[in-house]
């Protein structure tokens, strides 16, 4: 089932969570809302789900109108960022709560209510911790209960809030991968709610970058890390550098780096700034031409499989990141202290000031 | 209060459960408290500054308020003890003393009004030990003390206790780090910490102490002008049928709960500064 | 906020730190305590049951059997009978709009459902005369058709409500409050309706806090004396709870009677407490 999300607004006394967001779920797909926190990102997930009402817009799922549909109605799944486990139940009767609170009608057979949970405990790899209570489970354990019940009651949109925010990171890691393999094998269509870019870029089909109750940018992992469209998205989604300069009828001026963009027209002195990944930034040990910036190596990480270098230009005494390969490296054979050339290469030019975050 | 609420919860409800408590409320508490407030206004003020300040009944305001405030001073003090000990140190029968502290909360006022009357006469268990060496409790102001202190014994404890327990044992091992003694700790690190509850213990104490009747007045004699409280008298007047004049001093007791209820709730607003 | 404050945890963690006190001072301390505790809380318990068996057993039998008892206790039991059920329906309907919602007044409204705690029994009693008395505001309608209220049992019904009406309610908002609505709003996202999601969500959550609320309210109820007083004309065999019918057996100087009838207020008491810690156990454990 595809969800379709228009012109949504929604203010909490003063403040604004959602500004006119519009947005497309396509159905199957696993879609991550990624922004940091105050970006209105988990009141879109709850107004999906029908937790919460927007002030305007519509929501559509399958295209068909569900704005004023009770959450009851929705068929969403929805796993809650602390989980929400009934404490009083068992790991079996939280997962059959869906099923033995359907109307007499629709309620299926106590049997089958039984095999459907075994089923999906099984699912989450949980069969034996049946009859434990929440309570005496780990946190991870916890987690996949609360997928497995959300899932128990086979709804069209599987919602989660921060799915792995209170785990620690080496289960996180775990349970973000098998929740990827989960959904190769069922499917369904899922939104999840994230601040970790990592967790994003490794697990979602798409993402969608917030900010400030905005969307900042949707498209797949690559697109929003090699092509960011606005600086946030570019300074929330991994490190970047950045360089000042002007821009004057079509062409950039960054430090001694003339770049064409013709998106900014022919417009004069308009000041600019360039985006640059650490790993785009190439370092030498003399001069090329009067492009390189001279400076200074601060700080070298080199364990790992890149190396981290900590540069500062002579002429700004600004701080630059760059990442270089093992290869390079260990070619250049670099130390603290040493001056040395860098150049930035695929440059983003964005007009305006500075972006912080 | 606002309704507008319902549209922006899923969870159910709110409508009735927050219209019935508001009825319920209204039915049993407010309707009728205001009736004592609108028939005090039967009296002219010059009768009503007249019933309130009569001789006999400024004498059972400073009977029962300074027991009430003696009692409460005195549950000050041991209920910090006992918090103190509850919480710090292990010793035998340690949780039956516990469960045991809240027993005036469970004990009606009755009961222990003839007990303690019982105990503290001169035959008593404890008053034939008391008498001879010149202290006479019951049937004296002494006694009224005595049963304020049992009805107020729990309050400052059980508002102590739970401080005293979430307190980090970081801060006091970094006072100690610091150089800090023993009773350095205590009254210049646990001691401040601990006074918002002490201050709310002392004034739910004295609350409940200046309202008590039943423990009271097995014990206290009811001399007038001597051993009398004020909520006797109000029951002393309604026995003479004077309503007016019981309703004018039971508006003045109301008049001081209000106070006190004020009171406690400024001190917890203030315990809760420095919380996070 | 008139209630004891309930423990989160014991912690005698503290001892053997190099944190505390000597041994001198620290037994010091806890003989004091348990002193002052003794003067005040132990002797007066055990001298209840000690006077009430003074005169034997027999006569403590027959003080409970005789008919004036008899019906006081049945008249206390029904006026806690009436009056604990219809302070839970309030409590919890209370604690659900308090606890669950968010509205402007709030604390306001707390204030008020605590206000009971701090008004004077006395006065609890003294307001019921002036709206239902014979002087007061609806007495002489009822007279005229003859509905008595003051000096019968629907006086000491109302007085008892009066001054029991804040214990459950205490005890849920806060509990209410800490559980959050999370569990609430998943049992509605898995289809459940709103009664179903009570019942089966947040009812048994709260389970030992309405026990714990309950039992207080009862011990209250049964053991009130002093609004009770006020309102019950203590018409002997009729209009006479326990407490009152102690209270005359008190001062017809009949004390081994007197404290046999007491002694099962204070065994009433006891078990109150001990439920009361059962319930602070579990709710401990389950927080």
């Amino acid at each position: 089932m595809s969800i379709d999300i228009r012109d949504v607004n929604k203010k909490f006394g003063t403040f604004e969570a959602l500004r006119n967001v519009s947005l497309t779920v396509p159905s199957g797909e696993l879609v991550a809302l990624l922004g940091p926190s105050g970006s209105g990102k988990t009141t879109l997930l709850r107004i999906i789900a029908g937790l919460e009402s927007p002030d305007g817009g519509k929501i559509h799922f399958s295209g068909e109108d569900a704005t004023n549909l009770h959450v009851r109605e929705r068929q969403v799944g929805f796993v809650f960022q602390h989980y929400a486990l009934f404490r009083h139940l068992t790991v079996f009767d939280n997962v059959a709560f869906g099923l033995n609170v359907k109307p007499r009608k629709e309620r299926p057979a106590k049997g089958a209510i039984r095999e459907k949970v075994l089923e999906l405990l099984r699912l989450v790899q949980l069969e034996q911790l049946a009859d434990r209570y929440p309570s005496q489970l780990s946190g991870g354990q916890r987690q996949r209960v609360a997928l497995a019940r959300a899932l128990a009651v086979e709804p069209k949109v599987l919602l989660l809030d921060e799915p792995f925010g209170a785990l620690d990171a080496k289960v996180r890691l775990e349970l973000r991968r098998w929740l990827r393999r989960l959904h190769d094998e069922i499917h369904v269509t899922s939104v999840f709610v994230t601040h970790d870019q990592e967790e994003a870029l490794e697990v979602a089909d798409r993402i969608v970058v917030m900010n400030e109750g905005r969307v900042e940018q949707m498209g797949t992992p690559e697109e929003v890390y090699d092509n960011p469209a606005s600086p946030f998205v570019y300074n929330f989604l991994g490190n970047v550098n950045l360089f000042h300069g002007r821009i004057d009828g079509g062409e950039a001026r960054i430090d001694n780096i003339s770049i064409e963009v013709p998106d900014f027209g022919s417009g004069d002195n308009i000041p600019a700034v360039a985006y640059v990944r650490p790993y785009d930034i190439e370092i030498y040990r003399s001069r090329r031409n009067h492009e390189d910036i001279e400076s200074v190596v601060r700080h070298i990480q080199g364990a790992g499989a890149v190396a981290r270098l900590e540069l500062e230009r002579l002429d700004t005494r600004e701080l630059i990141d760059a990442e270089l390969t093992r290869e390079r490296y260990r070619e250049l054979a670099l130390r603290v202290g040493e001056a040395v050339y860098i150049r930035p290469r695929n440059l983003r030019v964005f007009a305006g000031g500075d972006y912080q975050i | 209060m606002a309704l507008h609420n319902k549209k922006n919860s899923v969870i159910p409800g709110f409508g009735p459960t927050l219209g019935y408590t508001i009825f319920y409320l209204s039915l049993i508490v407010l309707i009728p408290l205001s009736a004592l407030v609108i028939k005090s206004t039967d009296l002219s003020w010059q009768q009503f500054v007249g019933a309130v300040t009569a001789d006999r009944v400024l004498a059972s305001y400073r009977v029962t308020f300074g027991a009430a405030l003696m009692a409460a001073a005195a549950n000050a003090f041991f209920g910090v003890l006992v918090a103190w000990v509850l919480v710090r140190y292990r010793f035998p029968g340690k949780r039956l003393v516990d469960a045991l502290v809240d027993l005036p909360f469970a004990l009606p006022t009755a009961v222990a009004g003839i007990t303690l009357a019982t105990v503290y006469s001169s035959n008593g268990w404890l008053g034939r030990y008391l008498e001879p060496r010149g202290i006479k409790v019951a049937f004296t102001p002494v006694g009224i003390f005595v049963a304020m202190t049992f009805i107020g014994l729990p309050f400052v404890v059980r508002t102590v206790q739970p401080v005293l327990e979430e307190l980090e044992s970081e801060v006091e091992e970094a006072a100690v780090c610091l150089g800090a003694c023993r009773w350095q700790t205590f009254s210049r690190v646990l001691f401040p910490t601990l006074l918002p509850s002490v201050l709310t213990g002392f004034a739910l104490a004295f609350a409940r102490a200046v309202g008590e009747y039943g423990s009271v007045i097995f014990i206290a004699g009811n001399m007038p002008m001597v051993s009398e409280i004020t909520p006797l008298l109000i029951i002393t007047k309604l026995e003479q049928y004077d309503y007016a004049g019981a309703t004018a001093i039971a508006s003045v007791m109301l008049g001081a709960s209000f106070i006190l209820l004020f009171a406690v709730n400024l001190l917890q607003w203030w315990s809760r500064r420095y919380a996070e | 906020m008139h209630l004891p404050g309930r423990k989160n945890r014991d912690s005698t963690a503290f001892a053997g730190r190099g944190m505390t006190e000597p041994a001198l001072v620290r037994w010091f301390l806890i003989a004091s305590a348990l002193a002052f505790l003794a003067l005040f809380l132990f002797v007066p318990l055990a001298a209840v049951f000690s006077q009430a068996l003074e005169k034997g057993w027999d006569a403590y039998i027959e003080a409970i059997r005789e008919p004036d008892a008899l019906t006081a206790i049945k008249l206390t039991v029904v006026t806690a009978a009436i009056a604990v059920p219809l302070n839970l329906v309030f409590g919890v309907s209370a604690a659900w709009a308090i606890a669950k919602f968010k509205f402007r007044g709030k604390s306001f409204l707390i204030t008020l459902i605590d206000l009971p705690f701090s008004v004077s029994p006395v006065i609890s009693g003294l307001i019921y005369v002036l709206l239902f008395g014979l002087q007061g505001w609806l007495g002489p309608w009822l007279q005229e058709h003859n509905v008595k209220i003051i000096f019968a049992v629907p006086g000491i019904v109302l007085a008892t409500i009066f001054v029991t009406f804040p214990f459950v309610a205490r005890e849920l908002i806060p509990l209410m409050e800490a559980q959050g609505k999370d569990e609430e709003e998943a049992a509605t996202v898995l289809g459940a309706s709103g009664l179903q999601t009570f019942f089966r969500v947040t009812l048994p959550n709260v389970r030992w806090g309405i026990i714990y609320g309950v039992i207080l309210c009862n011990a209250r109820a049964m053991g009130e004396f002093g609004a009770v007083s006020v309102v019950s004309g203590h018409i002997r065999g009729s209009t006479n709870t326990v407490p009152l019918h102690v209270e005359i057996l008190y001062n017809e100087y009949n004390y081994a009677a007197a404290f046999a009838v007491a002694s099962l207020l204070a065994l009433l008491a006891l078990v109150t407490l001990a439920v009361k810690s059962v319930a602070e156990w579990k709710m401990r454990k389950e927080a």
